[in-house]
């Protein structure tokens, strides 16, 4: 049995196909997972209690693990030391590393297959558990299943036809050992004489009632969800993190993670177009998707979005944030094509900003963001029209804007560890820059100029460093996105709200009016706000051969006053990078040169701000924590209280004989609680005997045990007892005999963690022996 | 107050527990003056005479087996009869025989000692096997069958054997099914220091049973005993005594559990020994009190329980310690 489980799982390594990359991957884990079953079936063998299995599994697997993966620092490369373990651990950092910062595939360095070698054997101990020892085997769907989960849910590519049938056939052959084994357990088939006929019309029989039953089965499935109102329409729509999951049905839709999608356009340089649009704007606009407004110091992602019925678009869009009155009046259609072949998008490419949308289907939009999505499946090859604004603020409007104050404060909000040196750049960089724009413009030329390169083959960030420090501070290339994501930091941590959009670039104009973007054109770029004016979009990615090539630096970003050629401006990114050159290099004269003032002031102030922040973040969460620990600690004593009360409720309305059992079982509780023993082999009579034999009580208070014994004792056995006066007097007494005769220790136990609310504590009854 | 005096209930609903009181009082207490200083003894003797049980006496010569059966026979003012048994006494010599008689030209009955409201069976186990077993029909029946006319004895009828140990010279171990038919066994033991010393008072002029007067007649033992019919047994102690007599039968300790007649026993022993308590309906503490008595000396011991030195008694009062209470119904 074991064995099958192994050839079950081994039969569900090929799904893992699409998200690893690299030969051998899978030797590493099949090795190791063989070593476990080995272990399993050897041991099992013995005949001794399988409880031990999955530590020796762990231990067999861990054996393996020692030659394959840290040879270096066994003894004779096989019997693991110290320094193994650390190098294993080492192992596990970097895989963890690898996958957190590559798109997926991932390629199969050696940490990765160690984390991959390291699930599966997981997986194996755990399948094994199941099927062998618990003796369900159905239950090791789950595993597979988990398995089966992880390309779904980060890549949107899905699983080969074959890796799918292949892990099913390992399942099936699982469960098909299974009922061998049984059957052979039980021993042989009795035949049952009937003719093959009789046999052929009942396995009819069989399987026209398994065929009723499914068909039944999905049925209901497919009914019972619709019949239920609110599970129809996308009631609340989350999204986070590439999975958005309506929370009151069981609607759970999928979208992939806006920067591994975009990671994944980016780097594949293809040229497949991802759509086509014709416009009437001469300068088109980015197409924006996402927008990623949470960092937490490596990835920025999205807050989730509410697909409420009032956000649904019906032609207009909502005015955005900040919206200039008296503005407006320029407005472009653009009729965009989504490419038949594209991946469906649940987010629609639209040009900001956009003022109204025409498109087939279910849409909604978040007036923060005016991000446009649907709850359904995206759709492909989808026709829309977007009306959008194209006036820009001219760079003098933004230069006389204040500090910004009307945007949401998460907007601003930074990780607590962000590097100090990373603050410390941010105020080199924006020296000197008087107003918001100014420094907006700082940064954004220092991310253009020289000192950054490139690249789409970016160096692996080592372990241990985040990946903002290592861009912005040691390595300095990269690709758009960590452009994007570091002046977005940047520019929050100067205090100018900042959030990043990812989406395209405007493409190549094939013809007069019509443009074609292909999935080398997705794009990352940060918008920043300014007050009165909006979020406004910034371009610090240098423009490279390499990519990005359609990608355009806005005249508003600029110091000089916009009297060059808008056409020249807007052409290609060297251009600009010539201008930005120029500018970069007094600035960082600039900054390298002498600390201000205003230098020395603001980190200070930026610090006080954080530990302002911090202060209350952790606060409320210890206090929650107490609260919780606190409530937690006294459920005991008041579930304890609860039933007192009930007792006492019986005692004083109840019928008389169930009254003197409330009382009788008080006593029992009460006497348990306290840490005295409490026989269930023991009557009345003689319980009441021994407490007061042990506890030696005053004389009073023997007196009332014996009563409520006595009267208790009548209640079971008698045909038809007297009625009882005082029982609720005599327990009160008894109980505090008894605990005036207990600790202080045992008083307070009984108060906190009452022994009695321990079933196995109370002395339960046990069955009588049954006749043989 | 104390436990042993307890009137729990009302008294008198279905039966006059007082009477039963009473009249027990005056029994333990004429027999008191010849058997010192064992009131547990006493109790059981009077809780089998009230339920119309035959008790067996089990302990060394000259603890006052045969004492204490005289004293009982002659507290209760009843006609008893003894027995000696002795490896030739013949089973006519406990029936009796048909003699014939020239005069009348008629075989006459004449009884034997069996004939007799109380039946002190002296050394029962010295006699033969044959013997002993025609006690058996007598014990169980109530009736005594000579030459295929039986003959009904009259109530009360109890029996009262002794026995030496039975691994003393000269001893035949009475056969199961004759053990199964005494509801209880008890044994004498040595009286304490205090008792023996007033025994040696007490007996020296004359014996102590020449002053011992009737408290009690035989009408009265059953009118007695058909009042401790009436006493309540709950359901939960039925189920109780079912239970405890069930895990004689399952216990590993015994080759051979108690018999269904043992129930029967335990629940009549009951109801008597809480009707000498002055209540009218049985509690654990009777059965418990009582279970050793009636259930020990039916039970044979397994070969591992023997060879670990326990005893019929310890495995009872084991079962006993185990098994929960019945709660409230």
């Amino acid at each position: 049995m074991p064995l099958a489980v192994l050839v079950a799982l081994l039969m569900s390594l090929p799904l893992l196909g699409t998200v690893v990359t690299g030969s051998g991957w899978w030797a590493a884990a099949a090795a190791m997972m063989t070593a476990a079953a080995a272990a399993s079936a050897l041991y099992r063998l013995s005949g001794r209690s399988s409880l031990a299995v999955p530590f020796l599994q762990l231990l067999a697997a861990g054996a393996v693990a020692t030659p394959l993966f840290a040879a270096h620092t066994g003894w004779l490369g096989l019997v693991p030391t110290g320094e193994t373990v650390s190098a294993l651990y080492l192992l596990l950092d970097q895989g963890i590393d690898d996958i957190d910062f590559s798109p997926p595939p991932v390629t199969a360095s050696t940490g990765v297959m160690f984390i991959t070698a390291l699930a599966f054997t997981a997986l194996t101990v755990a399948a094994d558990f199941l099927a062998v020892t618990a003796r369900c085997p159905g239950l090791v769907g789950g595993p597979v299943l988990a398995i089966l989960a992880i390309p779904l849910t980060v890549d949107d590519t899905g699983v080969g036809a074959g890796a799918a049938v292949s892990a099913a056939t390992g399942f099936l052959l699982l469960l098909a050992a299974d009922m061998w084994l049984r059957g052979r357990q039980w021993g042989t088939r009795v035949p049952d004489g009937s003719g093959p006929s009789v046999r052929l019309l009942n396995a009819l029989r069989r399987a026209a009632v398994v065929t009723v039953s499914i068909a039944v089965a999905a049925a209901a499935s497919l009914v019972v969800p619709l019949s239920i109102p609110f599970l129809g329409s996308g009631f609340l729509y989350l999204m986070a993190e590439g999975v958005s999951q309506g929370p009151r049905g069981p609607e759970v839709i999928t979208t992939t993670n806006p920067m591994s999608s975009l990671e994944r356009n980016v780097l594949s340089l293809s040229d497949d177009p991802v759509l086509t649009y014709s416009t009437d704007a001469e300068k088109p606009e980015y197409l924006r998707t996402h927008v990623l407004d949470e960092f937490d110091g490596v990835n920025w992602t999205m807050s989730p979005v509410d697909a409420e019925e009032e956000r649904r678009v019906r032609g207009a869009l909502p005015l955005p944030t900040d919206w200039r009155s008296g503005t407006g009046g320029d407005t472009v259609s653009t009729r965009i094509s989504l490419d038949p072949d594209t991946p469906p998008m649940d987010f629609l490419p639209v040009p900001y900003w956009p003022r109204a949308l025409e498109a087939p289907g279910e849409w909604y939009t978040a007036p923060e963001t005016l991000a446009v999505f649907t709850t359904e499946s995206g759709s492909t090859g989808l026709n829309y029209t977007v009306v959008s604004a194209t006036d820009e603020p001219s760079a003098a409007e933004l230069a006389a804007t204040g500090p910004a104050r009307s945007a949401p404060q998460h907007y601003l909000s930074l990780p607590e560890a962000l590097d100090p040196r990373v603050a410390d750049l941010a105020e080199d960089v924006t020296e000197g820059a008087d107003s918001p724009h100014a420094q907006a413009i700082a940064l954004q030329e220092f991310f253009t100029g020289d000192s950054f390169t490139y690249t789409l083959e970016p160096s692996p960030v080592p372990g241990g460093r985040d990946l903002l420090t290592h861009f912005l501070l040691e390595d300095r290339t990269g690709y758009c996105q960590h452009f994007a994501g570091a002046m977005a930091a940047l520019a929050r941590h100067l205090g100018i709200p900042a959030r990043l959009a990812t989406g395209f670039t405007p493409g190549e104009r094939s013809e007069e009016g019509h443009w074609t973007v292909t999935r080398a054109d997705a794009h990352a770029w940060p918008e920043l706000y300014f007050e009165g004016m909006g979020w406004i979009r910034f371009e610090p990615t240098p423009s490279s051969p390499d990519a990005q090539g359609t990608a355009t630096v806005p005249d508003y970003t600029s110091d000089d006053p916009p009297e060059r050629d808008p056409a020249e401006e807007t052409e290609r990114p060297e251009a600009s990078e010539t201008g930005t050159d120029r500018e970069s290099a007094p600035s960082a004269d600039e900054s390298g040169g002498a600390a201000g003032d205003g230098a020395t002031a603001s980190p200070s102030a930026a610090f006080g701000q954080d530990t302002d922040r911090g202060v209350p973040s952790w606060l409320p969460a210890v206090g929650a924590a107490l609260a919780a620990v606190l409530l937690l600690s006294c459920l005991p004593a008041l579930v304890r209280a609860l039933l007192r009360g009930s007792r006492a409720a019986a005692l004083s309305s109840g019928p008389p004989t169930a009254a003197t059992h409330a009382a009788w079982r008080e006593l029992c509780a009460t006497s348990t609680d306290l840490g005295i023993p409490w026989d269930p082999a023991e009557s009345p009579r003689a319980t009441a005997a021994r407490l007061t034999a042990t506890t030696d009580p005053p004389a009073p208070a023997r007196d009332a045990l014996l009563r409520l014994a006595l009267a208790e004792e009548a209640a079971r056995y008698a045909p038809a007892p007297a009625p009882v006066h005082g029982v609720g007097a005599d327990l009160r007494t008894a109980c505090a005999a008894l605990a005036a005769v207990s600790s202080r220790w045992d008083r307070a136990r009984a108060l906190l963690l009452p022994r009695s609310l321990a079933p196995w504590r109370r002395g339960t009854p046990r069955p009588a022996p049954s006749p043989a | 107050m104390s436990l042993g005096t307890q009137h729990g209930g009302q008294g008198g609903v279905h039966t006059d527990v007082g009477a039963v009181v009473a009249a027990a009082d005056r029994i333990r207490h004429a027999i008191g003056t010849v058997i010192e200083g064992k009131p547990e003894l006493l109790r059981i003797a009077l809780t089998v005479l009230l339920a119309e049980g035959h008790l067996l006496i089990e302990d060394v010569p000259g603890v006052g087996k045969t004492m204490l059966a005289k004293a009982l026979g002659q507290a209760v003012d009843c006609s008893v009869q003894r027995i000696q048994f002795t490896p030739d006494l013949l089973p006519s010599d406990i029936t009796g025989v048909n003699v014939y008689h020239q005069d009348r030209n008629a075989f006459e009955f004449s009884p034997g000692p069996v004939f007799a409201n109380i039946v002190l069976g002296d050394e029962i186990n010295r006699a033969s096997p044959k013997t002993q077993a025609a006690l058996l029909e007598c014990m169980e029946e109530r009736q005594v069958s000579v030459d295929g006319r039986s003959r009904t004895l009259e109530r009360p009828f109890m029996v009262v054997a002794t026995q030496n140990p039975s691994d003393m010279e000269g001893t035949y171990a009475l056969p199961e099914a004759q053990r199964d038919r005494f509801m209880a066994r008890v044994s004498v033991g040595y009286p304490a220091p205090q008792a023996e010393l007033d025994m040696i008072d007490s007996h020296s002029a004359r014996s102590p049973l020449a002053d011992l007067a009737p408290v009690s007649t035989s009408s009265q033992i059953r009118h007695l005993a058909e009042q401790v019919g009436a006493i309540h047994v709950a359901p939960g102690m039925r189920r109780y005594v079912v239970d405890l007599v069930n895990s004689t039968r399952t216990s590993p300790d015994l080759h051979l559990g108690a018999s269904p007649r043992a129930t029967l026993h335990l629940v009549r022993a009951a109801r008597a020994y809480a009707a000498l308590d002055g209540r009218h309906y049985i509690v654990p503490d009777d059965v418990q009190a009582l279970a050793v008595p009636v259930l020990a000396h039916r039970l044979i011991l397994a070969p591992e329980a023997r060879m670990e030195r326990m005893s019929a008694e310890q495995v009872v009062a084991k079962l006993v310690s185990r098994l929960p209470v019945p709660g409230p119904q």
